[in-house]
């Protein structure tokens, strides 16, 4: 822990700045600031209201600015170091990012974690590179003057010309009062994305669903609010060619990150959160000093193990969307500098409120497990140190950081220990799952991965927002695989969740890679793969085990009166 | 400007354009060879060109080898198809709210594939047109006419009415056949060798229709495919006497024959001009010369006394220089032959002569027509009333319960539940199996393109929100689409539904063993 935090000596509560002021410091400043920041720059900045360079300084676009800087000019081996987390049912380390150069071909070679870390992108490549145009999934962000904001691969100087056509193509659309969704070529997709003057383009041949790319677009999108809220949009309105791209400086190994978890986190198709496994007794204990917390002024407090929820509370009529927990965890974990002193960051949680500021105190306790205090109150860091502190002693006491590691290590959901006894299924399975098959054991000697090859599943408790994944077998240990596996899923998700027909109850899929089931009931989504030859009766029986299964584990996967989430939801729609 | 004119019911457009054409600026409009409606202002025609020229342009960046397909946006659809290198066909239609106006991408692309293919049997292809005469007058009249023409079919007012998802049970390219008994296909081939000898030692082909359905060939796939949309639209006894209500698939609504009167269509001059090229050998080069020569003009067509339907296709000025029966160029056949149609009841007998046989045009085709009344009229006779003997009318393939579509996409066949039957699905089912073919499409097009070479079996089985099951089956290339609405709510009965029909109706095809 950094035994001299540097939060803003906040001066005058009474006179905040008005956010236009904070961004146009932000500006001028990102670029300068080290990964922590001084003191004495904060006091500098005073005058210009402690929002400013102060607040910004152990934020988004400093902290990351500087953390680029930091990784730029380090070696590879010191580079080796850096970069997200890697979960551990994910083949997360093998798919990091982008490739080398030299690697031109539609096929992006397995990239290096190196790479990843590097958090850049080719920028020798640029629209006329032959190995550019080749790669797989570009992500462009530009501006409604078509300024280049952010690309995926290359420079976005060199992609000056290009961001320009890409705005001429969506400008000429909304000349004639029409909204462009997406143009398909062969495998090529383009799919595009419009939030007022901000233009979000995806260019993939990855056989995607439309669907998911443009919930991919919008968590960009969301991404680039958690750092800048809505309020961007003024900057825009007073200059139409203002360069947006400054103030994301910085920012590209949060965007890449963001962009790599669309091949293996579920969270962002599925709209749900997971939870680290804890016995019920260890996460109360959590959850109850956290609420000691959020009772005494702090908006959310969460306390998670990479992007694995240990425990979240959050004061009264506050709504967390699973998609902010999503953002909020990629932000900090992609950003070298929360792991390396606790931090105090404006952040906005684009669902909770676009338009606003909050302000998160992070602090990793470990390597992977980090407690984020968010606030409304720009001068909480030190009373939220104070909070994280009294947290800390509770939970060591408690033992909950230790069993913390010892889940990490050894809680996951094998399907190998799916539970053999049949006399579970007669408890209330779905009607669609209620099969009147023989109730012979099946043989998990013959199957191929799982019991009746099963391979993998995926369930998601509508009501709590909360899914859980089971570990991939040995059969799907391959990164390629498992992307691939979560492609299908995906498309399985768009499927199901059609806008205009679905949602649909049951799914079955067949093709030469997998069996894929799905169900959606009013309490619960199930995903299961299976291997291609899976027998179809004898796999509905296994989706009901695995129902099952889940309900006599739920009180240790799930976290049972946390924020609510839905009900929450529906209630603000 | 841009993907409409901004007009409350636009409807739908249909342009063809030459991208090698107008390069210069200001010369953007050479580009054009059709649009439809031919009233739409200039510079909205040019409007949707250029932002479909900009979006090939852009997306060949990505997908050099790969054309682009579609322009999805939040009030229209563009649908794409590079007809001949070069020259595209896009088809705008207007979305709204209601969803009725829901589309099917590949069955939008079916329509413009469907017009080019015809067109190519009529006058052969437009880039010879354009080569022939640069100035492209010949190339816009002949596509002012037939597409508009071809177009009459889906008007509804001054809109088209194009298919949607309710006719999702449908396949536009491809065959309906009639299953016939052995007995029935020993006449059918009898017949058909009397055919073929109709002009002597020379090989005549032919296509023998009941009612809409195709019962038998001698032609290639592709060739049969054409002959026979031609056929179904424009030749059949239903199809003569059009203004009545058609089961006929490929046909929508009634017919208001809205001749084009646009600028384009300008023929005298070049019709002059090219009437004398008699000799013409090249695909479909006799048509090119008349410009009055519209194949799918349905009130210039009609059943003779003597059971052929012929042409009312001249004109006084131009009479004589057109033949009695049309010259087809049917590539896969790599021939040019002359059509004669010959009707007896329900029984359409298409019977195709080369075309360089005939040295003496005219007469030789009137020998044709003597030799198939002499010789082959007992063999139709007997053919047509053991067919209407074995006819089940417009159900009769119909299998209860099930409201299905089978297609042989590499013999280009296709079978289905009868439209009456289809129209008591619910929207929701229809929407749904609407929705899951558009992926299937997207399966398939992907299968296409990757390396393996091989068949990709897949099967995709829905339960939908209103309880009734959508199924798509992909096995060995052959495609099975199905919707269930009373049935049970396991998977198992979804299965063993799809089971039971394969078994019964598709020898097996789609069964699991």
């Amino acid at each position: 822990m950094d035994p001299n935090p540097r939060p803003c000596p906040l001066p005058n509560d009474s006179h905040p700045e008005p956010p236009e002021k904070r961004l146009a410091t932000l500006s001028l400043r990102s670029a300068h600031l080290p990964p922590d920041f001084a003191a004495a720059e904060i006091q500098e900045d005073d005058d210009e209201g402690y929002l400013t360079a102060a607040s910004r300084g152990g934020s988004s676009s400093c902290a990351a600015a500087a953390w680029k800087d930091e990784v730029e000019g380090l070696d590879d081996d010191k580079d080796a170091n850096v970069g997200p987390p890697s979960p551990s049912s994910s083949g997360y380390a093998g798919e990091r990012g982008s490739s080398l150069a030299s690697s031109a071909g539609v096929d992006d070679p397995e990239p290096q974690p190196d790479d990843w870390a590097r958090g850049k992108k080719h920028v020798d490549e640029d629209d006329a590179s032959a190995s550019w145009r080749k790669r797989k999934k570009h992500f462009f962000i530009l501006s409604n003057s078509g300024k280049p904001i952010y690309s995926r691969y290359g420079d976005e100087h060199k992609l000056a010309g290009f961001s320009a056509t890409l705005q001429a193509i969506i400008s000429f659309v909304q000349n004639s009062g029409d909204h462009i969704k997406f143009v398909r070529a062969g495998k090529h997709q383009i799919v595009f994305l419009v939030k007022g003057p901000i233009y979000l383009v995806c260019i993939s041949c990855t056989e995607e669903s439309y669907e998911g790319l443009r919930g991919q677009l919008e968590l960009m999108y969301g991404q680039v609010l958690l750092i800048l809220t809505k309020v961007v949009n003024r900057y825009f309105e007073k200059n139409p060619r203002f360069d947006m791209a400054t103030l994301l400086g910085g920012t590209d190994a949060v965007f890449l990150s963001l962009i790599h978890a669309f091949s293996w986190n579920p969270a962002t198709f599925l709209h749900a959160y997971t939870c680290l496994p804890l016995a019920q007794s260890t996460r109360q204990a959590a959850s109850a000093v956290l609420q000691d917390i959020a009772d005494s002024g702090v908006l959310f407090a969460l306390l998670m193990c990479e992007h694995k929820v240990i425990s979240l509370v959050g004061a009264q009529k506050a709504i967390l969307h699973p998609d902010d927990i999503f953002l909020l965890a990629n932000f900090i974990l992609s950003s070298e500098s929360f792991r390396t002193s606790e931090s105090f960051s404006p952040i906005c949680l684009p669902r909770y409120n676009p338009m606003a500021f909050l302000y998160a105190y992070v602090h990793f306790f470990d390597e992977n497990t980090y407690l984020t205090l968010l606030s409304t109150r720009p001068d909480a860091f030190y009373d939220l140190k104070d909070s994280r502190s009294h947290i800390q002693n509770v939970l060591s006491k408690a033992n909950v950081l230790v069993e913390v590691q010892k889940s990490l290590r050894e809680s996951a959901l094998h399907i190998e220990d799916l539970p053999a006894d049949p006399s579970s299924l007669s408890l209330s399975p779905p009607p669609q799952l209620s099969e009147d098959v023989n109730s012979q054991l099946l043989s998990s000697e013959t199957a191929i991965g799982g019991p009746a090859g099963l391979l993998h599943f995926i369930y998601k408790s509508i009501y709590l927002d909360q899914y859980v994944s089971s570990e991939f077998p040995i059969l799907i240990s391959n990164p390629k695989q498992q992307k691939r596996l979560y492609k299908a899923y995906q498309k399985m998700y768009a499927s199901m969740h059609d806008k205009a027909t679905g949602p649909h109850k049951t799914q079955f899929r067949k093709n030469e890679d997998y069996v894929l089931f799905c169900w959606i009931t009013q309490e619960f989504e199930l995903y299961a793969a299976f291997n291609p030859l899976a027998d179809k009766m004898q796999a509905i029986k296994i989706c009901n085990r695995v129902c099952q299964w889940i309900r006599d584990l739920e009180n240790e996967i799930f976290i049972y009166g946390a924020v609510p989430s839905l009900l929450g939801r529906y209630m603000r729609d | 400007m841009g993907l409409s004119s901004g007009a409350a019911g636009d409807g739908a457009q249909l342009c063809v354009f030459d991208l090698r054409r107008g390069q210069q600026e200001g010369q953007e409009l050479d580009k054009i060879l059709f649009f439809h409606p031919a009233d739409c202002p200039i510079l909205l025609q040019l409007s949707v060109i250029g932002l479909c020229e900009g979006i090939i342009t852009f997306s060949r960046i990505f997908s050099p080898d790969d054309d682009c397909e579609v322009i999805e946006s939040e009030n229209h659809s563009h649908v794409f198809h590079q007809a001949e290198a070069d020259i595209w066909m896009v088809l705008v239609v207007e979305k709204n709210k209601d969803s009725e106006l829901t589309w099917r991408c590949g069955a939008l692309q079916g329509i413009l594939k469907e017009v080019h293919s015809l067109f190519t049997m009529f006058y052969g292809p437009i880039r010879t047109l354009l080569d022939r005469q640069p100035s492209a007058e010949l190339a816009r009249g002949h596509l002012c006419t037939f597409v508009t023409d071809y177009l009459s079919d889906f008007s509804a007012g001054k809109k088209l009415q194009l298919p949607t998802f309710r006719d999702c049970l449908k396949e536009r390219g491809t065959v309906q056949m009639l299953t016939i008994s052995r007995e029935v296909a020993l006449e059918v081939q009898s017949l058909t060798t009397v055919l073929g000898s109709c002009l002597g030692n020379v090989m005549c082909q032919s296509l023998v229709l009941f009612e809409d359905l195709l019962v038998s060939t001698t032609l290639p796939p592709d060739d049969t495919l054409n002959l026979y949309t031609y056929a179904v639209l424009r030749l059949t006894p239903r199809a003569l006497s059009s203004y009545a209500n058609s089961w006929s698939y490929l046909r929508k609504g009634t017919s208001v024959h809205a001749v084009p009167t646009s600028s384009s269509s300008n023929g005298t001059a070049s019709v002059e001009r090219y009437r004398n090229r008699s000799r013409d050998t090249s695909p479909g080069g006799q048509n090119q010369m008349h410009h009055y020569f519209r194949p799918l003009q349905r009130e210039k067509l009609y059943k003779g006394k003597d059971g052929f339907v012929t042409t009312d296709f001249a004109t006084s000025e131009i009479r004589g220089a057109v033949p009695l029966a049309p010259i087809l160029w049917f590539q896969q056949a790599e021939d040019r032959m002359h059509l004669c149609v010959y009707q007896h009841k329900n029984i359409t007998i298409l019977l195709l002569t080369p075309a360089s046989s005939l040295i003496n045009g005219d007469e030789d085709i009137a020998h044709v027509k003597r030799h198939l009344l002499e010789h082959a009229s007992q063999n139709i006779v007997t053919v047509e009333q053991k067919l209407s003997r074995g006819w089940g009318g417009e159900n009769a393939y119909h299998v209860g319960g099930y409201r299905y579509l089978l297609v042989d996409p590499d013999r280009k066949v296709s079978r289905a539940s009868p439209p009456g039957k289809v129209t008591t699905l619910s929207k929701d089912s229809l929407l749904s199996l609407n929705r899951l073919r558009e992926e299937i499409d997207l399966e398939k097009s992907r299968a296409g393109r990757s390396d393996s070479g091989h068949d990709k079996d897949f099967e995709v089985c829905i339960r939908a929100k209103n309880n009734s099951w959508v199924i798509a089956k992909v096995t060995r290339g052959r495609e099975l689409y199905m919707a269930l609405e009373k049935g049970g709510e396991t998977l198992l009965y979804a299965s063993t539904a799809v089971e039971k029909f394969s078994n019964r109706y598709c020898e097996g095809a789609f069964s699991t063993d």
